[in-house]
């Protein structure tokens, strides 16, 4: 009794090519999501445009963000800091209409991260501020979105490259990140 | 496969689609979470997201009261450490102390009032509402005022301002019923202080500064009064300053963590520690050193005490006794300390008396490095007047029983737990009508009872303390919320003043909280100290607050002396032990545990994965003996045996240990949880439950060491889960030692080398 393998071929075949066609299907799945959820721009609670505020209106990202200098996280602003402008400025527009309810009742904005560094890095807002380092540098051209999204590849290499370049003291050590 | 057919046609759409799916979530999958940025509406003043802001307040974890700084992020609280300023603990703590931050985040925390549904001990409740739960109370309290039956308070050891309002609570109600329970009182110590000197405060002693410290029992380092303070103490008198090293003897049947840093370990027979104390006193005397007027009446009292005699009833060789009797006289500042098993046989007393009569003939008291009065509490009480004994709470239980309860409040003690079954405490409670307990926790008390209205913890709630025993000057810490309350829970001292506004005691009590009301009484304090300094009482408040103590360090001016009919009383008679040599042939040592103390560490993973610092075991408990034993009984380490009380019996895993005498058992306290929360239920036994109801007459507290016990083996064999390997050193040489003969060498020869006497019984 001779066994072909030209029989167990055709008896796997049509398992083969249903397997062929989920693999072709995970793939397409895979990057259609990539493509058009990507994420990386969420919708947030009210429509704030960083174009506005801070492309044409110049006010510098510490006015709002004004712990970059002295904590690890830049933080947002609170609600109290955007009425401080708001009581006076803009008050008919719907998507300030949308802040003012947020202060009557006292309620924060949960407003979604953008820019999100996995909890095995450590990351200090302070010490980049006070080297002088361009927010824009990781954050992408903020200035310029209406809706903020994450362009810039916040990854290692970017961390490296960037403390290689300006010859950070123990800046490639692995601890001065992973700690 | 040239045609495909419709079958096919359609398995490879669906192939398609499900591929297209998983694609599609694999995708999903590996980006991050929607994570949420939330500022403030207002944010608070000085806040900064990112910001560390420590708070000072007071540890709550045990009843020594050390300082603790809190650091908090974003109003959470992160980690605990001891307060630099706070003179008890000096900017250290404890393990248990530590684990604070367990108690708050404890996934078995009481989150809301709540009222019994089902059975008593059913542990079935229904949530309610605080206005709910507050108006039955009041109700039932209502009720308890007309009625015949009387209310009692029932709380843990409180001090300070709270334990002042529970009293005018209790008095507006018209009830004398306010009594505090602790497990670890040392009740038997006030009543000797109260004896020889005529005061029922405890001393300071003044570890730091001795030079010889006897310690009759005492575990110092681990349990005994303030434990960190004790440690601190320790480290400078064996390293500190230019003065020459610390000599330590400890005298007590098992080998404790202070026995094991001692440079001397000598077991007694349990319960003749007094008799050995009156032995070295005996020695003291003859050697000339005392000189007072009344030599010869202490010599006349000492005379039964001659070393041979002496010897002859605690096992300790005469030549020890006149050795450390030298010892103590020849010191430059001597210190003799009792506690632990010591306070707990029944001439527990008489025994500290000794020592107190050992460290008068030494001369050190009001002495540096010896016993140093401490002020009166300068604000609120120091909670020992309303301590309720042994005895006490027997009384309760009868009274429970007699029907002369109606309504029994219990705030955060858990005596179902902490009482020997002999006291059988919740068969007493099922009498009482109406149980409401402010327990943070679900424990054995409250489980029994009807009515939950949960406090904070600690580290939410507002309180004041002052630290017992002081350490020689005037000192009171004030507690603060480190963070708003995570649960829907009230402090102690708001509920308390919440029902006495439902009952109109607002005469009595008119503070609106807490907060109020330690404002109101720290105005003693400013008009003392702050109003001469200048600056309003606001000014005063916010800079205690900052610092988390406030202290004046003056020593007393008026010390006492010792009470004359001392000398005249001075014995120790023989301890009693419950249970015939025959039957029972082992004694039951019990201790503290070092990460559970009295069971309230047990619901604390941390604690419970901290190995004991003498056995190195984790989860559970044990029962330890001596080699010279286990071999007689045929018994090995591992195997679980019974162990027999005439008050009951439980079983547990066994521990051969060489440093215990032998005919000496010990268990740690701590384990044995039935209603404590998931990691303390159902690990290791309570050894409590068969300890029997003997109590020290002359102080009415228990005598926890006075069981006997028989061990049997069961046949069956128990994992012990131990961090150490093997106990020896298999000559590796790790801990090192210059010298081994004990008697004659200097101190230097006797670091790290503990003579372990194992007497063949």
């Amino acid at each position: 009794m001779s066994v072909s393998i030209v029989h167990t071929l055709k008896v796997l075949k049509p398992a083969a090519m249903i397997a062929l066609v989920a693999l072709i299907g995970l793939i397409i799945g895979y990057y259609a999501n990539a493509m058009f959820f990507p994420g990386t721009a969420p919708e947030q609670p009210i429509d704030f445009s960083h174009r506005i505020h801070a492309g044409d209106n110049e006010i510098p990202c510490l006015y709002c963000h004004v712990q970059a200098r002295r904590s690890i996280s830049a933080g947002v602003p609170s609600v109290n800091k955007c009425m401080g402008c708001h009581v006076e400025v803009a008050t008919d527009r719907p998507q300030i209409r949308l802040l003012a309810n947020y202060w009557e009742t006292k309620e924060p904005i949960p407003w979604i991260k953008v820019h999100d560094l996995p909890d095995f890095v450590h990351f200090t807002h302070k010490r980049h501020v006070q080297a002088d380092i361009e927010c824009q540098t990781c954050h992408g051209p903020v200035e310029t979105m209406d809706v903020v999204s994450r362009e810039a590849p916040v990854k290692m290499g970017l961390c490296l490259n960037c403390h290689k370049d300006n010859e950070v003291q123990h800046g490639t050590d692995c601890w001065t990140c992973h700690k | 496969m040239s045609k495909v057919d419709r079958r096919d046609f359609l398995k490879l759409v669906g192939a398609g689609g499900v591929g297209a799916g998983a694609g599609f979530m694999l995708a999903e999958s590996i980006k991050h979470p929607i994570e949420h940025l939330v500022p403030y509406a207002v944010p608070p003043e000085e806040y900064s997201p990112g910001v560390a802001t420590w708070y000072n307040s007071v540890c709550g974890m045990c009843s020594a009261g050390c300082g603790i700084t809190v650091r908090t992020r974003e109003g959470r609280a992160k980690k605990i450490e001891g307060n630099p300023s706070h003179p008890v603990n000096q900017g250290r703590l404890c393990a248990l102390g530590q684990a604070g931050l367990q108690t708050l985040y404890n996934p078995d925390r009481i989150t809301a009032p709540m009222l019994r549904s089902g059975d008593r001990g059913s542990g079935s409740f229904t949530q309610t509402t605080w206005e709910d739960g507050l108006n039955r109370v009041a109700e039932r309290l209502e009720d308890a005022q007309r009625g015949s039956g009387d209310t009692y308070l029932l709380s843990r050891g409180v001090r300070g301002n709270l334990d002042n309002l529970l009293g005018l609570f209790m008095a507006g109600l018209g009830s004398e019923n306010l009594l505090h329970y602790d497990f670890d009182h040392p009740h038997s110590l006030y009543a000797a202080n109260l004896r020889t000197f005529g005061e029922e405060l405890l001393p300071y002693y003044d570890i730091q500064n001795a030079s010889y410290l006897l310690s009759f029992g005492a575990d110092y380092l681990n349990d005994w009064l303030s434990p960190v303070h004790n440690s601190l103490g320790f480290g400078r008198s064996r390293q500190g300053g230019d003065h020459d090293r610390g000599r330590f003897v400890q005298v007590e049947p098992k080998m404790s963590i202070s026995g094991a840093a001692a440079d001397e370990w000598i077991p007694a027979q349990p319960g003749t520690e007094g008799i050995l104390a009156l032995g070295v006193a005996h020695q003291l005397v003859a050697s000339g050193t005392y000189t007072g007027e009344d030599l010869a009446a202490w010599t006349s009292a000492l005379a039964p005490y001659s070393a041979a005699s002496v010897a002859a009833q605690t096992g300790v060789s005469s030549d020890t006794v006149t050795r450390l009797g030298n010892e103590f006289a020849r010191a430059t500042a001597p210190l003799a300390i009792g506690g632990g098993a010591t306070a707990g046989h029944t001439n527990a007393v008489d025994a500290l008396v000794a020592i107190n009569a050992l460290n008068y003939l030494a001369g050190t008291i009001g002495q540096a490095g010896g016993v140093i009065f401490n002020p009166q509490p300068v604000t609120g009480s120091g909670g020992h007047s309303r301590q309720a004994s042994y005895q006490a709470m027997l009384d309760l239980a009868d009274n429970a029983r007699a029907g002369r309860i109606s309504v029994l409040i219990i705030n955060n003690t858990n005596p179902v737990f902490t009482m020997p079954g002999a006291a059988r405490f919740a068969e007493a409670l099922e009498s009482v009508p109406v149980i409401v307990s402010l327990s943070t926790f679900m424990d054995e008390t409250t489980a029994l009872a009807d009515i939950v209205l949960p406090s904070h913890t600690y580290l939410e709630s507002w309180g004041d303390d002052i630290p017992q025993p002081g350490v020689g000057f005037s000192v009171a810490a004030v507690s603060q919320p480190i963070v708003a309350p995570l649960y829907n829970t009230r402090g102690t001292g708001d509920i308390v003043l919440a029902l006495g506004r439902k009952l109109e005691l607002t005469d009595l009590m008119p503070w609106a909280d807490t907060e109020e009301l330690l404002k109101f009484a720290w105005q003693q304090i400013y008009e003392r100290d702050g109003a001469e300094a200048g600056g309003d009482f606001d000014a005063f408040w916010r800079s205690v607050l900052q610092a988390g103590v406030w202290g004046e360090n003056v020593r007393r001016a008026d010390m006492p002396t010792i009470d004359p009919g001392v000398v005249a009383s001075l014995g120790v008679p023989e301890p009693v032990f419950v249970g015939s040599e025959i039957d029972y042939p082992f004694v039951l040592h019990t201790y503290l545990s070092t990460s559970m103390h009295d069971g309230r560490g047990a619901n604390l993973p941390w604690m419970q994965e901290l190995p004991d610092p003498i056995t190195s075991v984790v989860y559970g408990n044990w029962i330890e003996m001596n080699p010279a034993t286990a071999a007689e009984q045929g018994l090995k380490d591992g195997d679980l045996v019974q162990v027999t009380s005439s008050e009951g019996s439980l079983e547990i895993p066994l521990l051969v240990f060489p440093a215990i005498m032998p005919g000496v058992v010990a268990m740690p306290i701590g384990q044995g949880h039935t209603e404590y929360g998931r990691y303390a239920n159902n690990r290791g036994a309570n050894v409590i439950s068969i300890l029997a109801s003997e109590v020290d007459p002359a102080s009415g507290g228990l005598a926890s060491s006075a069981t006997r016990v028989s061990i049997s083996p069961t046949g069956k064999r128990a994992k012990l889960v131990r961090t150490g390997g093997v106990a020896r050193q298999l000559g590796r040489d790790i801990v090192q030692h210059t010298g081994t003969d004990a008697g004659t060498a200097g101190h230097s020869a006797k670091l790290n080398s503990i003579p372990i006497v194992v007497e063949s019984a």
